[in-house]
């Protein structure tokens, strides 16, 4: 039975808002909290979520196969500091599939005036979603390392934990995560188009992935195994590894002919420098 | 219309060369509250001139100030204070209208739950109704113009600048919209710059017009200048239009044959007085009246007399 309504709308015009209105580091906030929301899939479509909970997924599986290990067999097996070049290939394909979500949108379907039209300038919107992808790929690193960790304490292990080595490996998931978020976004902010964006990040991990490693096996073929190293600083993952190494005293995965850590430390901030300038010049482009 | 202290905006000299092309001449034009329409064909340089108020482009030389706020150094301002209708398409197909006024809301400096409400209440002033949680992706050029108008409105700012807010729109989606606009600068109480190259359009709903051409200014005045100056009246009569024209001119009316019409100026002073002299010469000449009609001057009108 349905009875009368009770309920009125009444239209009460146009309000005008006195409320509070915050400064634009606010306002940066907010736009670098939904992109990464939006790295994982969060407020977006269900397909939108799968690659990016899939690929998490696959990076915590050492860690459950790692702390299996320990628990049952009591056998440290997976160092911390390589956890990150071990698991490149996944972290490559992580990055390809979110950085073009980042950016390309806002380009292809011209969002970029309307950010612009308010308080926000260029350099926020860069850092805005230049953070958010780098705390997303550091989250990717540092939740299965954390895991793994609190696993060690749990089952402990004979001897003494791991922590300086867990902290140096924290450290280069920083480093890992400041030096791909600023590659990828610059190699994705060249295109409007989402797709080529993927394939672009993409083909160049692998590029430099092959060439490094082209270079790398030539060179100790060649005998010349004090250049070998250098070579190995062609793939970003080994570059930060290096970086790694001087900066938090962890093993590099490649022990041989390594450079000098300052080196690999010079080298990392100047690609992350060109990178970030590279893309604040795309934007004030975009932006006039 | 009103004239206030400081001015909506204002420009002095201003003039934007690009390599290829000056978009914008020695403009020095000002515009109080209100809605004031600024009207030009495609390429006067319509869109330039919002930039360079919105801080966004620096003019080659020239000033302008928005809202008191010099536009070289105070941009940040400006933009916290104005809202913008982009011309272009500027909506991401996979959000819904809600998500993204939030979002855009949030942008402006708005606190989430402010924004939430805010966002639904400027939804609800456009016109968008349960349609706001669809993906945009799916919506029509009306509802897209809608929501444009929404994220530039949400943040209740004291002045919006609409570029082309028409375009696209069916002769209804256009009244409807510019029903909106007039709305927006009474009720609402916010200031508005609408931008349009239709002349009649904005006729309906400025307070102020400013016709660019070439980047230069054709002309800006108050709506009501723009028509009483063009007052007239049509007189048609079967024949003896000849005599009836002899006669008004005689009686020191200003009149003009146009084809089978004679238009009459309407004396500014005393309007009453032409009326009458239309009538009386009607009368004693014995003539069939087949027509009198007031005319409203039109903004078109601006570009067929010789520019002051």
């Amino acid at each position: 039975m349905t009875t009368e309504p009770t309920a009125v709308i009444h239209d009460i015009g146009y309000r005008h808002y006195d409320g509070v209105r915050l400064g634009r580091g606010r306002a940066t906030l907010a736009l670098g909290v939904q992109s990464l929301r939006g790295v994982f899939g969060l407020g977006r479509t269900a397909r939108a979520k799968i690659m990016p909970l899939l690929l998490a997924a696959i990076m915590l599986m050492p860690t459950v196969v790692s702390i299996g290990v320990m628990a049952l067999a009591k056998q440290f097996i997976m160092p911390y500091p390589n956890y990150a070049v071990f698991m490149q290939p996944v972290i490559a394909v992580f990055l390809a599939a979110q950085s073009p979500y980042l950016v390309a949108p806002d380009l292809r379907f011209r969002v970029l005036p309307l950010y612009l039209s308010r308080p926000l300038t260029v350099t926020d919107y860069v850092l805005a979603k230049l953070s958010a992808l780098a705390v997303a790929l550091f989250g990717l690193l540092a939740v299965p390392l954390t895991i793994q960790f609190v696993g060690e304490l749990l089952v402990d292990l004979p001897g003494p934990p791991h922590t300086a080595d867990y902290l140096g490996a924290l450290g280069g998931a920083v480093l890992h995560a400041v030096l791909l978020s600023s590659v990828g976004i610059a190699l994705a902010s060249f295109t409007p188009r989402r797709g080529l964006g993927v394939a672009v990040v993409i083909a160049f991990y692998m590029f430099t992935a092959a060439v490094s490693g082209i270079f790398t096996g030539v060179l100790i073929s060649s005998g010349r195994d004090d250049l070998a190293g250098w070579a190995l600083l062609l793939n970003p993952f080994f570059l930060v590894d290096y970086a790694q190494s001087a900066m938090f005293g962890t093993a590099p995965v490649n022990t041989e002919s390594a450079p000098p850590g300052i080196a690999s430390c010079l080298i990392l901030l100047a690609v992350i420098a060109v990178a970030v300038t590279g893309v604040l010049l795309r934007y004030r482009k975009a932006a006039s | 219309m009103t004239a206030s202290a400081t001015p909506c905006f204002a420009t002095e000299g201003l003039t934007k060369r690009f390599p290829r092309v000056t978009a914008l001449d020695d403009l020095t034009v000002a515009a109080g509250t209100g809605v004031t329409g600024l009207v030009g064909a495609n390429g006067a340089g319509k869109s330039t001139l919002i930039k360079i108020l919105l801080g966004l482009l620096p003019p080659t030389s020239g000033r302008a100030s928005v809202l008191g706020y010099d536009t070289a150094t105070q941009g940040l301002e400006i933009r916290r204070a104005v809202g913008y209708m982009p011309e272009h398409d500027c909506l991401p197909p996979d959000m819904s209208a809600t998500e993204f006024v939030v979002h855009m809301a949030q942008m402006s400096g708005l606190p989430r739950t402010a924004a939430r409400e805010r966002a639904a209440d400027t939804l609800r002033h456009v016109g968008l109704d349960e349609e706001r949680y669809r993906p945009m992706g799916g919506y029509s050029t009306g509802m897209r113009q809608r929501v444009k108008l929404a994220q530039a409105l949400v943040h209740d700012p004291k002045l919006v600048f609409l570029d082309e807010p028409t375009n696209g729109l069916d002769p209804q989606g256009r009244d409807e919209m510019l029903a909106l606009i007039r709305r927006i600068g009474t009720e609402f109480g916010i200031s508005v710059l609408v931008t349009s190259h239709l002349l009649g359009e904005l006729e309906r709903v400025c307070d102020h017009v400013i016709v660019i051409d070439g980047g230069r200014l054709l002309r800006s005045s108050a709506i009501r200048e723009f028509t009483r100056a063009e007052q007239t009246i049509a007189v048609e009569v079967e024949e003896g239009r000849q005599r009836l024209a002899e006669r008004l001119t005689a009686g020191g009316e200003t009149v003009v044959t146009q084809g089978r019409l004679l238009t009459v100026q309407v004396a500014a002073d005393d309007p009453g007085r032409t009326y009458d002299a239309v009538r009386d010469a009607v009368c004693d000449l014995g003539l069939s009246l087949l027509r009198l009609e007031q005319r409203r001057g039109r903004i078109e009108d601006v570009f067929k007399e010789p520019v002051a």
